[in-house]
């Protein structure tokens, strides 16, 4: 039985975990991954750029149309995330740098050109600050009902332990462009930080990680290894694979439970701009506009994971 | 000739400012571009501006649609309080507030294809150093291509915003003048955006010391006297006695003021205002009462803050001389051949 792949487009910061969705988004055959955009976070925009022309070159997807975006956020300066190291995608400087060619147009206006051309309804992945779909929201309006979904990496909502903080970075990076999201009709699926934190790769995954034998397999523990160290340094734990989950969720919905909320963001607070705030209670008696994941099925997340780095 | 985009929100002071530019002997109007704003929604400001410029016989100016929502924004219903407020004065003028904001008729021709953003970037990087950006609504579009495009930043030559307000209250709210208060995200990206900028607040025109720039009653007697065949002129003096009867009744001026105009006629005659030496200005985002505010810093505080010292702030106007440019321009949309008259 063969079904069409889906066609997708990714919004990324590659960043460790961006890189793996990358590979994951690029091999699964239930997904046609039809152009990806950059966006700063992780790394500046030149970095995060360079290194999603640099991973789909190494994995042979240098047909994939790219689209650079913004350089920083909506409203605020950029602050870099930590994880990744200065380049975005250290413990891997074997890699070349890549040859293939941008594509000539900026992404909030490659997207709003895919969008428009699409025949039907797609889905959209963002790994990053939202800063590409806030300026799409802002810009080109008409092309929004062409989203049938955005799987978001991003907010945090329970924070049951110490390892989870109050404010998750994609959305503390750029929380105008979530709030532009969030208000503009975009059905929504938050892969946060509740569900995130609970896909670590600790010994057991590694030594499943160690018999894939390949370029690839290297490579990928060989960013582990480094995206890690934050973790471990400061919570004793091993790497999330934050960006790799939202990832999977598109290839099989079933991996999460969600719960239906109207959801904002925190602009104004002085510890907590940022901060995802869900309205279980109907408070504010707005229609939902999300659907945040609360529960993961980690076990099948990594098989699956396994499974599309393994040739 | 100085080149110059001008980005407008299509309220009464802009249809002007439209007017103004299209006819002035020392600008270029590259394009005109459009914002949501106190006008109403994007579809309605786009189509003002058609219109004018038909009306100017200047349909050659391309009109480009831009944004159509602020980054934040305020809530909805204060949003909408400008295009609504005259609601509040139906009691005083009745049936005279039809001819407020009207909705525009559909217009003879398109807007341009691109986004008002791309039109911008796309008109700047072709001449560095050339294009003035003269914005008379909120600058969202202004603050949309520097943050799609890094380089439009280098490649305008300056910008002239109207907004703020400093000594005069603000028209918005106590602090806020509504330029900067409807998207205040957007100011604070331009005006840090270290580009050489001056800023017009509400302090040289909306505010009884610069009434002399205002335009009253006896204005629109010498218009209308100058003129024989000159459409422009007539329109001006059918609809703006009202927007004089309500920015005397709600606000307490004596007379309409050309804040957009003002800010368009700096791009040539810089020395119509005194101005402060480059400040570093910044604009309050969070919190209600304060939301919107301008804030200059001109030094001499204890604690230090503030970016790079890029925008100029008037602080005061010779308004004589700015109504007789206006006038006079105005004058140049006369058709009828008589000798004598200044003008082409």
């Amino acid at each position: 039985m063969s079904v069409a792949p889906e066609p997708i487009l990714l919004d990324c910061d590659p960043g460790h975990d961006d890189a793996i969705a990358l590979v994951m988004a690029r091999r699964s055959p239930a997904v046609d991954l039809v152009g990806v955009t950059t966006t700063c976070g992780n790394a500046p925009i030149e970095a995060t750029t360079s290194n999603c022309l640099r991973v789909l070159e190494f994995i042979g997807a240098s047909e994939v149309p790219v689209a650079r975006g913004c350089h920083r956020p909506l409203a605020r300066p950029l602050v870099l995330g930590t994880a990744d190291g200065p380049s975005g995608l250290e413990g891997s400087p074997y890699l070349p740098q890549a040859t293939m060619a941008l594509q000539p147009l900026h992404a909030v206006d490659f997207l709003a050109q895919q969008l428009a051309a699409a025949p039907q309804p797609i889905r959209l992945v963002a790994t990053g600050p939202l800063c590409n779909l806030g300026l799409l929201v802002l810009k080109h309006p008409q092309v929004l009902p062409k989203i049938r979904e955005l799987v978001w990496m991003g907010g945090v909502f329970y924070r049951k332990s110490e390892i989870i903080t109050p404010t998750e970075f994609n959305a503390f990076c750029d929380p105008e462009a979530l709030r532009l999201v969030l208000a503009s009709g975009i059905p929504v699926t938050m892969v946060g930080l509740d569900v995130t934190m609970q896909v670590l790769v600790e010994a057991p995954q590694y030594a499943e990680l160690a018999k894939i034998d390949t370029a690839l397999g290297r490579l990928v523990v060989d960013w582990l290894k480094f995206y890690e160290q934050l973790h471990r340094n400061s919570m004793g734990i091993g790497g999330a694979l934050h960006d790799p989950l939202a990832l999977a969720v598109i290839i099989d919905p079933s991996l999460i439970r969600t719960r239906t909320a109207h959801i904002d963001v925190d602009l104004t607070g002085t510890l907590t701009f940022g901060a995802t705030v869900a309205d279980f209670w109907n408070e504010r008696g707005l229609a939902p506009n999300a659907r945040i994941a609360t529960e993961v099925d980690a076990d099948r997340f990594f098989a699956l994971l396994y499974a599309l780095l393994r040739d | 000739m100085e080149r110059i985009i001008l980005d407008v929100d299509s309220a009464g002071d802009d249809i002007l400012a439209v007017l103004f530019a299209a006819a002035s002997p020392t600008l270029k109007l590259e394009g005109v571009t459009t914002v949501c704003g106190a006008a109403g929604p994007i579809e309605q400001v786009t189509n003002v501006v058609l219109n004018t410029l038909s009306l100017a016989d200047r349909d050659h100016i391309p009109v480009a649609a831009g944004a159509w929502r602020p980054l934040v924004g305020n809530a909805k219903a204060d949003m909408e309080a400008p295009v609504h407020f005259e609601k509040r004065l139906v009691a005083r003028f009745g049936e005279r507030l039809k001819g407020f904001n009207p909705k525009a008729p559909k217009p003879k021709r398109p807007p341009h294809p691109r986004h008002a953003v791309d039109f911008m970037i796309e008109t700047a990087l072709a001449a560095p150093g050339e294009i003035t950006v003269v914005a008379t609504g909120p600058v969202t579009n202004l603050a949309m291509a520097l943050l799609q495009e890094p380089r439009f930043g280098q490649a305008v030559k300056r910008f002239l915003l109207l907004g703020g307000t400093f000594a005069t209250p603000g028209n918005m709210t106590p602090v806020a003048e509504y330029n900067f208060w409807a998207d205040p995200e957007a100011a604070r990206v331009v005006l840090t955006a270290g580009v050489e900028t001056v800023l017009v607040p509400l302090d040289v025109c909306e505010d009884n010391r610069a009434a002399t720039g205002m335009m009253s009653r006896d204005d629109l007697f010498d218009m209308a006297a100058r003129a024989t065949d000159n459409p422009v002129a007539d329109m001006i003096c059918e609809v703006f006695p009202i927007y004089i009867d309500i920015w005397r009744e709600f606000f307490a001026l004596v007379a309409f003021p050309m804040d957009d105009v003002i800010a368009v006629a700096l791009a040539f005659e810089p020395d119509l205002c005194t101005m402060t030496e480059p400040r570093f200005v910044d604009v309050v985002l969070d919190g209600r009462l304060a939301r919107g505010q301008t804030v200059a810093f001109h030094g001499r505080q204890i604690l230090p803050g503030g970016d790079a010292a890029s925008t100029r702030i008037c602080t005061a106007i010779d308004g004589r001389r700015f109504m007789r440019l206006f006038q006079e321009t105005i004058a140049r949309y006369e058709r009828a051949p008589a000798a004598g008259r200044e003008g082409s």
